[in-house]
Formats: C-alpha cells, structure tokens, sequence
C-alpha cells in the first residue's frame, strides 16, 4: 500500500504528548511535522483511498465524506483545545515528507499571521429560523369589487398573496441582516455562510442566517446572553447558539 | 472505514464533544466548514460538491510536489484561494461552468 499524509491543522506549541491518544482518519496515529515554530498535524492514510482518483470517487459518497469530516474535525478540535490551531480543509494530502515540508515553508508567514488572529479565540455559530406558518397570516377574505367576476377576483386575491409573501420574506431578510449586524458588534471576527438545506440538517422552520463568529474568550459570556435575548426578540424567528469550534473560518491562510 | 475508538481516559479539552454529537444538523456544519464551500443537495441526500472537478484537483487537494503537480498540469499554487487572490475569479468561472453544464443535463432530461 502506498501511503500519504494527511495533514489536519496547523498549530503553535502543540506537543506530542498533547496528541496521544487521539486517532486520525482510519485509527491512525497521529504524528506532528515541526518547522520554525509551527506544527503540522498529520497522520498516514492510503493513496489508494486518498489519491487524486480514490477521492475524486470518495468525495461522492455521503458515508464516506462524513466519516472522514469527522475525523477531520475530532482532530482540529482536539488539537484547538490544546493549542492555537488553525484546521487546514479535508483532504489536504501529501506524497511525502518533502513535499509537506516545501508546503509548511510556503505557509509559515500566513500560518503565523493566521494563528495571531485566532489564539484564545474560539469560532461560534448563530443561526436564526422564520417559522412561515406564524408570519404572513393570509388577510380575511375582502367579498369581490362590485362589478368583478369571480375568476378576476380569484386572481386579484392571487396576486395580493404573492406580494404580501414576498414583503415577508424581504422583511425577513432585512431581520437576518439586522441581526448578523448586532453580533457582529459583540464578535471578533463575523462571516454570513449560505442557509444550509433542510434536506441535510432536518432542521424547522427557514434558515434565514447562518452567521458564524470569532470571539475572545472573554466575549463568549456576553455573546451568549445576547444570543438568548435575540432569540426572544421576535415572535416567529428562533436564535440557535452554537459552539465552540475550531476557529476553520477565520484562520485561511491568505486573510490579510 | 469503521468509527474510531474513544479512549475513555482521555483528558476532556474544550473542544471535545458530548457523545450525542455528530447529529445531521451537527454534520452539515462540519461539512460546511471542512470543506469551506456550499454544498447543494440534490434530491436524496446526494452530497453535489458543486466544484469536484476543482475539490479534488486545485482547490483543496494539495497533491504532493509541485514538480509532480505540473507534470499532471495542475497549478494549484495559483488557483488555491489560500495561496493566491486570483482563485476567485477562476472560482466563480468553473462554477459558472459546473451550472450551465449541470443545466444542460437537466434540460435534456438525463
């Protein structure tokens, strides 16, 4: 079996004795890559299964993909407990020590830049849902104009339907942005991600945020409070709190 | 590939998570943040990396030496949006490419 490196996160200070004990993709263990300072998590996996083919297939499979993301992210998390980490995306894989030790060289400056940004902060997510059975309540029915034959009427009422669902969604869009705007006043760092599909998290209601902030550890308690507040603020939106992550969205490594 | 074994000694870091962990709502967040990118769901649970072609080619597959990488004609240095600000041009360009292609096929029914 050829073998590769699959290499986790870049970290600061993080030791050996930090990682035992810990399992990478498949069980296996976990090894750090030192240069200048910086610290590489990586473990072996097959290029069999890793290669440019095998994950170009792999990738496509929902099991797999979910297996290995998990991995991924037991690891960043575990390594981000322990020491300013910032996670490197999946499958971030190399042939060989070489060409991982040409990369870390490559990254050092950004990989420090990124890992000031983030030490002793954490990444936190909110997401806010429309519950649409509580918003938009059709108006009583207006009896027909004088003069209106049925079949216009029945559009005219069409129409007015329509529009008022589209005020509510505007309304709600302008609610999502008012809200990300307030957090993003008690957060470090803010970024909107995409509404995520119901399909995939089975959520209630319409994601109309799913913002994700980077906080100091000495905001998460008043972040926290403000979140439970906004959550009570409107009748049909509910504020979800989520949290702590590695900080993934705020340590890429070309962030100025 | 199987779960992997949680070693019951382990110290508890901040970061660890309760066992109930890993719900779908849970998964969609890692995804979303393992993979730095939308993903679309198309149907039954059919994970469409919207940019594959580019997911395991130049974006985020670091393949090894870069001598390697350009025999196979991969310039992932320029295209990679952590090693360059140029990528998101090429980004939206492919994945205007992915959606007019994808359009086509639905509009011929496949």
């Amino acid at each position: 079996m050829t073998t590769g490196l699959y290499a986790y996160a870049l970290s600061r200070g993080l030791t050996d004795a930090d990682v035992s004990g810990q399992p990478g993709i498949g069980g296996a263990p976990l090894r750090l890559v030192q240069l200048e300072g910086l610290v590489a998590v990586v473990s072996e996996v097959d290029l069999e299964e890793f290669g440019e083919e095998g994950l170009r297939r792999n990738l496509e499979d929902l099991r797999w993909l979910e297996s290995v993301a998990i991995a991924h992210d037991d690891v960043a998390r575990h390594a981000a407990g322990r020491a300013p980490t910032a996670p490197l995306r999946l499958a971030t894989v190399f042939l060989g020590e070489e060409s991982l030790a040409a990369q870390l060289a490559e990254w050092h400056d950004s990989a420090e830049r990124a890992l000031d940004r983030i030490e002793g902060r954490s990444e936190w997510s909110v997401k806010a849902y429309a519950d649409p059975a509580v918003r938009a309540e059709p108006e009583a029915q207006q009896p027909p104009a004088e003069g209106v034959g049925a079949g216009r009427a029945y559009l005219l009422q069409r129409r007015a339907a329509t529009q008022r669902r589209a005020a509510s969604a505007q309304e709600d869009a302008d609610l999502a942005q008012e809200l990300h705007e307030v957090l993003a006043d008690h957060a470090t760092l803010s970024r909107r991600l995409a509404p995520q599909d119901r399909q995939l998290t089975g959520h209630t209601g319409e994601m109309i945020l799913n913002g994700t902030y980077l906080l100091d550890d000495t905001q998460v308690d008043d972040f926290r409070q403000l979140v439970a507040e906004l959550d009570g603020r409107h009748g049909h939106v509910r504020v979800e709190l989520g949290g702590p992550w590695p900080p993934y969205s705020f340590s890429s490594l070309d962030a100025p | 590939m199987t779960e992997q074994p949680r070693s019951v000694a382990r110290m508890q870091g901040p970061y660890d998570r309760t066992p109930e962990r890993h719900q779908p709502a849970d998964l969609a967040d890692i995804l979303e943040r393992v993979l730095d990118k939308g993903i679309v769901i198309a149907g039954d649970i059919k994970v469409n990396l919207l940019d594959i072609e580019l997911l395991t080619i130049k974006i985020r597959l670091l393949v090894a030496s870069v001598d390697k990488a350009k025999e196979m004609g991969i310039d992932w240095w320029e295209n990679d949006p952590m090693l360059s600000s140029r990528s998101k041009d090429r980004e939206l360009e492919s994945e205007n490419q992915q959606l007019r292609e994808r359009l086509k096929e639905l509009e011929q029914g496949s």
